[in-house]
């Protein structure tokens, strides 16, 4: 752990601070609390570009309106420790400043030829479903990281995955991953699918709303995502329409909430939650 | 010393020399289940490159004392759903037979423990079929599923190696001319060792008796991997103590009657025969350990058409083959 | 008439059979609740979650970093590659340089961790088809490996020892030299399995034709590795799509040719060779200086995005979903865990089914429970 990257901003103390969360068996060490305090205290002022920035978090390249976003908060965060010359709360700031002309430098990069393949090919699948489910059925296309992505309105999650399983030109017959996340204004699942003729990989997605969170399931299509869709049930509370055996996987039977919801809170569950 | 050759008549004396027979067959048995559980352990540990019990005792000599020990002195436990009676029976019915069948075997030329039966050999297996009740019962009295299906493969397995270890058996008596063990040894002393002449008959004895004992690779009563422990799973304390002694003291009972059969008994030249005896049990025993450290499991369904469509053939065969043998020569 | 008529046809009854939680082979607390019908399998249902500890729930308070030592704890038998499969998609999204150094060591460790777990698998397997040696016999092997990591990084099971950019301890002197000389050692070692085990007609007679599938259900039911492959498809991740350095390796994917058990059990003992085959060339283009740990920030921040990419695990394809607010701490992740979704499988393999297969099935199926239920 000798390697530094702009170390030349930072004081002793901050190097200090900045690494001791880096070992995960000092985590409860004091400047580890502290820079989780200072993170904290910083919330609430970044939580509005927080959320701006995760509601469109797939699209690759960093938008320049997001990095701008974050801006016009950090000369208060910024200003205060510089003040205050409170160690911890420095090195955020520090690391804060240095992130920041970091992102600048990358939006003003030319765009990584990779990113910009991949949303071509987010276009063209794009092309494809809308030709055959018609042009409400695609809700953006971009790239996740490296991965085309294409965002499928919830109605025709099942209609797509199937037509894209066995559509000529992708042939998206294995996938790889299902995840759900809990964003603040809605919960998103998302595959990972390949092909394994073609060498596609492609992230689909879709959204729904949190309240009577409800996707379709599409485990008649793939088999295999049967438990991926209970487990994301169970953890995250979507309710997959058709899915053959809706229960819960990990919790047990009786068990209240859903954990992997973001306001989800150990205590909420009582005695039920407890008891076991 | 009292011979079986010799005496005919039961007199008081006779009686009395019986009866410390049984005692002292009875103590010889407990002592060689004591150091068979610990020959098995040291003898696999030496296979798989472990060291075994060593703890207790010099090179832990002790160990199985003190395990005996301890399942004394647990708690006896009875499922409260299980059929009470029966529970309780089934273990003394397992038990008494296995020892029961010692009193056939010729341990030596001349001492005082065995019945000079006429048909000692008809009288072992009959004796040993009553133990498969002892099983049956306890799985199925524990009202434990696993029990049951242990127990009830324990008794279609035994019933059906039953049949080939009988019929291969029957090729030695017609050697002999006679079902009784010790004319059997006689025969073998004067003449040939069965295991040559009945060389398939050895054979199919040895794969029908490691069957008949449940063990490796036909260990699948208590399969562990499938069913855990099998018919004596409910059970705990000194009546789990007695389905393992039972299973041990079989273990040695057929080693006995395979020294007996096949390998000419107390017979031998230069040792002592009470001293070949114990030679050729613990060939017999080592034998068993050596394929439980080699082999994996065969499958339930495997096992039954083996012993029909095989064994049971091929012991038929030998039969007739000793038929025209003994005709012919 | 009615006592004839019962009297002619014995009445029958399904049973329900709870196999787990705890059992011996379920391989730690995993449940299966068959249906059985004489010893016939009609119906068997998985439940599982008995190990659950919200892995993922943990790690969105936790530093990337500290996310570690928890992958550790995933498939405790190959921890070295779990931690890789983090710091991986980590380091992908950081777009970060590897130092030369690192990458060699990594590719030993996880290799070796690979024959490990192998090792363990085909042990335990056999363990559980009723040959008791097997599994005492691999444990000498394992235990060399197990040692060598050690040296490398003070642990035995739970290693944490990759990190974003690099390793944490670089290699202790003739650390290498211990791993040359393991080579032919093992080799030796897998001589011999394969004559133990591999000719031996109870063994054939269990495995072979059991538990069938072809490469359609395979990938409709996500499977991934030594399962995928078993069906004869060419799916090695470290050959699709190459990360680390495995492209400048000369080395085979084995496959299967009827999707059984017995073709699961070979390509364990095939992958062994391949791995030390890895391991061997890694150790000869081994960087004789340098350093292991390349240039990371102190505070690893994942830019705002979201981020896959799965690695060949020594179960099937392990991977890590990543989303990030730009902070220090993941906003979301998701372990693609091969184990689970190899799983799924299974009550479509024991329908009709003796109880005696299920053990061969579910052990050819290779779980590690600590990953299924992460």
């Amino acid at each position: 752990m000798s390697d530094v990257e702009d170390s030349n901003q930072k004081t002793p103390e901050e190097n200090e601070g900045a690494e001791q969360p880096s070992k995960p068996s000092d985590s409860t060490a004091p400047a580890g609390e502290k820079v989780a305090k200072a993170s904290e205290g910083e919330k609430p002022k970044t939580a509005d570009p927080a959320a701006t920035n995760s509601s469109d978090p797939t699209d690759g390249a960093k938008p320049p309106e997001a990095a701008d976003a974050v801006a016009p908060s950090k000369p208060a965060s910024a200003a205060k420790p510089a003040a205050a010359a409170k160690p911890a709360a420095g090195a955020k700031a520090a690391a804060a400043g240095a992130e920041r002309p970091a992102r600048a430098a990358k939006a003003a990069a030319p765009p990584d030829p990779r990113i910009e393949a991949a949303k071509e090919t987010a276009e063209k699948v794009k092309a494809t479903l809308v030709a055959e489910l018609g042009e409400t059925a695609v809700e953006e296309t971009g790239a996740a990281h490296l991965n085309p992505m294409v965002r499928i309105k919830r109605d025709f999650w099942p209609q797509a995955v199937e037509l894209l399983k066995n559509h000529a030109d992708w042939q998206l017959n294995y996938i790889e991953c299902m995840a759900g996340t809990d964003y603040p204004e809605y919960i998103e699942v998302v595959i990972y699918i390949q092909s394994t003729n073609l060498g596609h990989f492609i992230c689909l997605k879709t959204r729904t709303p949190r309240d009577r969170a409800q996707i379709p399931s599409i485990v008649s299509i793939h088999p295999g995502v049967n438990w991926e869709e209970r487990e994301i049930y169970d953890l995250l509370g979507v309710h997959f329409t058709n899915h053959p055996d809706l229960r819960r996987i990990m919790m047990w039977e009786g068990f209240k909430g859903h954990p992997l919801r973001k306001d989800y809170s150990e205590w909420d569950g009582g005695e039920e939650n407890g008891a076991h | 010393m009292w011979n079986w050759s010799g005496a005919s008549h039961l007199t008081w004396l006779n009686g009395l020399a019986m009866l410390i027979g049984t005692v002292i067959v009875l103590l010889l048995a407990l002592g060689v289940v004591t150091y068979t559980i610990y020959a098995q352990r040291k003898i696999l540990g030496w296979m798989q490159g472990r060291i075994g019990p060593n703890r207790l005792g010099p090179f832990g000599l002790m160990q199985t004392i003190a395990d005996i020990l301890k399942l004394l002195i647990k708690e006896d436990i009875i499922p409260e759903k299980a059929d009470r009676s029966l529970f309780l029976l089934a273990p003394i019915l397992a038990f008494v037979p296995s020892f029961m069948v010692l009193s056939v075997i010729p341990f030596s030329r001349t001492h005082v423990f065995t019945a000079n039966i006429s048909i000692g050999l008809l009288f072992y297996i009959a004796l040993s079929a009553i133990t498969i009740h002892g099983v049956m019962l306890g799985g199925w009295a524990s009202n434990n599923k696993y029990a049951l299906i242990g127990g009830m493969r324990s008794a279609a397995q035994m019933l059906s190696y039953e049949v080939p270890l009988g019929m291969s058996v029957l090729g030695v008596a017609l050697m002999a001319g006679s079902l009784n063990l010790n004319t059997i040894v006689m025969s073998q002393h004067t003449g040939w060792w069965n295991i040559v002449p009945q060389f398939l008959g050895f054979c199919i004895f040895l794969v029908a008796s490691t069957a008949e004992l449940n063990r490796t690779p036909f260990d699948l009563p208590e399969a562990e991997s499938e069913l855990i422990a099998g018919y004596h799973i409910e059970y705990s304390g000194f009546r789990m103590a007695f389905f393992m002694l039972t299973e041990y003291v079989y273990l040695f009972a057929m080693a006995a009657l395979c020294a007996t059969l096949f390998l000419g008994g107390w017979s031998g030249p230069f040792l002592p025969g009470w001293l070949w005896f114990a030679i050729k049990v613990f060939a017999f025993i080592f034998f068993q350990f050596w394929i439980q450290n080699t082999m994996p499991r065969i499958r339930a369904d495997h096992l039954m058409s083996f012993s029909w469509k095989v064994l049971l053939p091929l012991s038929l065969f030998n039969i007739v083959l000793t038929a025209v043998f003994k005709t012919i020569v | 008439m009615a006592l004839t008529d019962e009297a002619q046809s014995i009445r029958t009854e399904e049973m329900i059979l709870n196999v787990g939680p705890q059992h011996p082979s379920t391989h730690g607390v995993f449940r299966l609740v068959v249906k059985i019908s004489g010893e016939t399998i009609i119906e068997a249902e998985p439940v599982i979650g008995y190990l659950h500890r919200g892995t993922e729930k943990l790690a969105e308070d936790l530093q990337y970093t500290q996310i570690i030592p928890y992958t550790d704890r995933l498939d405790y038998v190959s921890a070295m590659i779990n931690n890789y499969a983090l710091c991986h998609t980590v380091e992908r999204a950081l777009d970060l340089e590897i130092p030369e150094r690192a990458e060699y060591l990594r590719i030993i460790t996880m290799e070796l961790q690979r024959v490990a777990s192998h090792l363990l698998a085909v042990g335990s397997y056999l363990l559980d088809l009723g040959a008791m040696s097997p599994f005492l016999y691999v444990f000498q092997e394992r235990e060399r490996i197990v040692q060598m990591f050690n040296e490398l990084c003070g642990a035995r099971l739970t290693y944490n020892y990759m990190r974003v950019g690099g390793v944490k301890w670089d290699a202790p002197p003739g650390w290498i030299d211990q791993v040359r000389d393991f080579i032919p050692f093992m080799r030796k070692k897998l001589k011999m399995y394969d004559d133990l085990i591999t000719g031996n007609e109870i063994f054939l007679s269990r495995v072979r034709g059991i538990g069938v599938f072809n490469t359609e259900t395979a990938l409709a039911y996500g499977l991934s590795g030594i399962n995928l492959r078993s069906t004869g498809f060419d799916w090695d991740l470290r050959k699709k799509k190459p990360y680390s350095i495995y492209n400048r390796f000369d080395f085979e994917v084995p496959l299967g040719k009827n999707g059984d058990c017995f073709d699961r059990y070979i390509l364990h003992m095939q992958e062994m060779e391949q791995s030390l085959r890895i391991v061997e060339q890694a150790v000869e283009q081994f960087p004789s200086s340098g350093p292991v740990l390349g240039k990371v920030p102190k505070m690893v921040r994942v830019p705002a995005g979201e981020y896959y990419s799965g690695i060949e695990g020594t179960r099937g394809e392990l991977g890590f979903y990543i989303v990030s607010e730009g902070k220090d701490k993941p906003y979301r992740m998701k372990i693609r865990k091969p184990s689970f979704v190899n799983l799924q499988l299974l009550p479509e393999l024991l329908k009709g089914q003796s109880m005696a297969n299920l053990i061969a099935i579910l052990g050819a199926v290779d779980i590690v429970l600590g990953e299924v239920d992460a």
